[in-house]
């Protein structure tokens, strides 16, 4: 079943990348605003080969990953937090409400005036685009624990930290991986927006940078190359890294009908 | 062993209070088994969970071996009728093995598994120990959650309609398993039940007088059951 | 499996649909789309803009004004045709011109001083600068980034000698981090943010746009597509009709443009009054300083070619002057 949907989604790739060709060769739409395939192959070859499309793609990867790092061991204490005590968890659910509608971006003039424009600024971003999703996600997880679980957890003597460690974050693991499911989406696009708005550092920046930079010059095709590497990144993530967790631990442990 | 003396409690339903029990009182002495026979919702369950310790009385008193309960301990061993009382990331093996390292039985990896195994053996699921549980029947499940609480060797255990959800030929096969246990064991048990056959079966073996507890229907209800305990 | 083809027959009609949308039927002739920026060096066209001048020279056009962000955005607009006329600094005109855009320019705007300010004492020219430093600018490829690197070129005989200090920001964004003292220690800008960054002590010029160029040049020029250029040559005419009135107007009626230009930024006659005395603020029709950019930028390999003859990226009557 899993093998057919992915045959499918595979034929429909290849389906659009076919429409996509015939469009670009009908001569009636100028290759600056709509590239062939080739000629993005091309790109994208070329900065690869310069060294240029695999460094930023890392430089943005590692910055992604510093943000996801700190966001989720916040994510972690304002969970512990919450259920410390009521008004503590009022504290958080407070928080929650007034941080998580608000667009990372958004936030940008007033994170350069605080934090300069350096890669902390960027990871400041990502931080906040990944702390909000992470954290509500580990808080429904930790009251959908089912009551019984932790009725086994006190009856077998173990304290209300060991009962958080051993049971309430294992048991709310789907969720968990839903929540890093979605921050790690925020975190790509607050990661491109912010460094397509004020750049690059030292003269090393990641993707966005790049597709910024393509874009002031004009090679149309180029941004695409990158727009590729970031949905081939995507699925590598999504259909590769993500499902192995799962297939490993939710699956495994029947614990996806929720 | 296990003793309640006047125990009442009651639940608060918006603004409308709810005595579900009231004054109670009975002991079970070590080695007995007791079934607690009622009609669904007349507070079995809380019953139990106050002789269990997970939350106390309003007034009156629950003493085990002469101390009060307080807090659930690993010495009275609470089995629910839900199927997902097992932990589902741990094998069936580490769900028994798992408590028994929480409370430091034996040193050794080695010796618990093989402690663990004894039990699993015991409730006759040999060949499943890799399983998770999400693998496992109904029946499988509750018979490895019984395992589990009866490695722990504990004094007591108190199990809340563990078999309700089973038809009804597991159940009589569970209840074979339960009662050859608790032979081999030892253990006292306090077994909640709505079904007046299973509490027969059950306390066939055990009741060699059954005890009016409780108030008025309580006591209607057990006389009934010892009627027909006599008759047989 | 049936119906998986039905869909892809539903997509193919929509894609070719799409593609006979875009290859747009003879465009409206009746109408101009003009693209700007914000900013005094765009004065000319509010004025044109207030007085209705396009309007006038043409009473059978229909005008449309869009003010862009940036200048990647009117270019990508341009390309679209979705904006006839845009306005911009020579540089990007030239970057879209090598991709092949097919587009020329229409006629001068503005002149305007452009400098790069630190707030560093320790720093007084470009070669001051250490590895610590952060240098804001609009874009790499803007008017101020050439600017920068043909200053490099004659300075360490590396135009790239400094784009490892650069940084990407929006001019006011630029002027906060830069009054701000933040990791952001100099700032390639324009006025007013040039002259409001200049007012406060702790800022110094160190390079302005005329030093490095060796003498005027034109900052904004206004470039028309050449659908625009060929299929309309009447609204062409009158536009380059009312630009040469709005110069003229603001060089006759001073107090009327004050007035105007105060309402349309939305900043005191007394500020407007200021920018416009501003030594090298000059607004005229004829383009300076192209041949320079081109050749520098085509030198650095910014662009793949210069331009053969004027006519390659000037309309017929643009006053040109080397």
């Amino acid at each position: 079943m899993m093998c057919i949907m992915k045959i499918k989604k595979f034929i429909w790739i290849f389906i659009l990348l076919i429409l996509w060709q015939i469009t670009a060769l009908s001569g009636k739409v100028s290759p600056l605003i709509f590239p062939s395939l080739g000629m993005i192959l091309k790109a994208m070859v070329h900065a690869i080969i310069q060294g240029e499309l695999l460094s930023q793609t890392l430089f943005s990867i590692a910055i992604i990953i510093e943000g996801l790092f700190i966001g989720a061991i916040l994510a972690f204490v304002l969970a512990i937090v919450s259920r410390m005590s009521e008004s503590l968890n009022s504290l958080v659910e407070t928080l929650i409400t007034l941080a998580h509608p608000l667009p990372g971006i958004a936030l940008l003039p007033i994170i350069i005036l605080w934090l300069g424009t350096g890669r902390a600024s960027i990871v400041f971003i990502i931080v906040h685009s990944v702390l909000w999703p992470l954290l509500l996600n580990l808080i429904t997880g930790f009251r959908a624990t089912p009551k019984v679980y932790s009725d086994v957890g006190r009856n077998i003597g173990l304290n209300r930290l060991v009962l958080l460690k051993e049971i309430h974050i294992p048991a709310s693991l789907p969720y968990l991986i839903s929540g890093f499911k979605i921050a790690w989406a925020r975190a790509w696009r607050a990661l491109i927006s912010a460094e397509m708005v004020f750049g690059a550092v030292g003269g090393k920046g990641g993707l966005g940078w790049y597709i910024f930079k393509q874009r002031v010059f004009m090679d149309t095709a180029g941004m695409f190359a990158a727009l590729v590497v970031i949905m081939l990144i995507g699925i590598l993530v999504e259909e590769v890294l993500f499902e192995r967790v799962e297939v490993l631990t939710i699956r495994r442990w029947g614990m996806t009908e929720k | 062993m296990i003793e309640l003396l006047n125990v009442t409690k009651s639940f608060s339903k918006g603004k409308e209070k709810f005595k579900v029990l009231e004054d109670i009182s009975f002991s079970v002495n070590k080695g007995e088994i007791l079934c607690l026979l009622g009609a669904s919702g007349c507070g079995k369950s809380t019953l139990l969970r106050l002789m269990g310790g997970f939350d106390l009385p309003d007034s009156g008193s629950i003493a085990m071996n002469g101390s009060k309960v307080s807090k659930p301990t690993p010495d009275s061993i609470l089995v629910f009728q839900e199927f997902n009382q097992l932990l589902p990331w741990k094998t069936v093996l580490q769900n028994v093995i798992y408590p028994l390292k929480v409370n430091h039985k034996y040193q050794s990896d080695q010796k618990r598994r093989e402690h663990a195994e004894k039990y699993l053996e015991m409730v006759k699921l040999e060949g499943f120990y890799h399983s998770f549980p999400h693998q496992l029947s109904g029946g499988m499940k509750q018979k490895a959650a019984l395992a589990r609480a009866l490695a722990l060797q504990p004094s007591i255990l108190l199990m809340d309609e563990p078999f309700g959800s089973l038809d009804a030929l597991t159940r009589q096969s569970l209840q074979t398993v339960l009662l050859e246990s608790w032979d081999k064991t030892g253990v006292s048990i306090i077994f909640v039940t709505h079904d007046i056959q299973e509490a027969m079966e059950i306390a066939d073996n055990t009741l060699q007088r059954p005890r009016s507890i409780g108030s008025s229907e309580y006591m209607k209800l057990y006389e009934k059951l010892y009627t027909i305990l006599c008759e047989k | 499996m049936k119906r998986t083809i039905k869909w892809i027959a539903v997509l193919l009609v929509l894609l070719l649909g799409i593609n006979t949308g875009c290859s747009k039927q003879a465009p409206d002739l009746k109408q101009i789309t003009i693209a700007e920026q914000y900013g005094l060096a765009y004065a000319p066209l509010q004025i044109m803009k207030e007085l209705r001048l396009l309007e006038k020279s043409d009473a059978n056009l229909l005008v449309n004004w869009r003010q862009m962000g940036n200048t990647a955005a009117i270019r990508e607009a341009m390309l679209a045709e979705e904006v006839d006329v845009g306005f911009m600094a020579i540089p990007p005109f030239l970057i879209g011109w090598d991709k092949g855009m097919e587009w020329k320019i229409a006629g001068g705007l503005s002149s305007s001083p452009v400098g790069l300010v630190s707030n560093r004492s320790e720093v007084s020219t470009i070669k001051d600068f250490t590895e610590s430093d952060r240098i804001a600018l609009p874009q790499p490829g803007s008017v101020q980034h050439i600017l920068l690197s043909m200053a490099c070129e004659k300075e360490f005989g590396d135009s790239h000698k400094l784009d490892n200090l650069l940084i990407t920001m929006a001019h006011p964004e630029g002027m906060n981090a830069l009054m701000a003292e933040t990791d952001v220690t100099a700032h390639f800008t324009a006025p007013p943010y040039l002259t409001g960054e200049l007012k406060s002590k702790e800022n110094r010029l160190i390079l302005s746009g005329e030093e490095v160029m060796g003498g005027e040049f034109t900052f904004i020029v206004g470039v028309a597509t050449k659908s625009f250029h060929d299929e309309n040559a009447e609204g062409y005419k009158a536009f380059i009709k009312a630009l040469e009135e709005s110069i003229s107007f603001m060089e006759t009626n001073k107090i009327e443009t004050v007035e105007i230009l105060s309402n349309a930024y939305a900043i005191s006659k007394e500020e407007v009054e200021e920018y416009l005395d501003t030594q090298g603020v000059e607004y005229a029709a004829k383009v300076q300083g192209l041949d320079k950019f081109a050749d520098f930028m085509k030198r650095n390999d910014y662009i793949s070619k210069t331009p053969a003859s004027k006519a390659e990226i000037m309309w017929d009557d643009v006053y040109y002057e080397d």
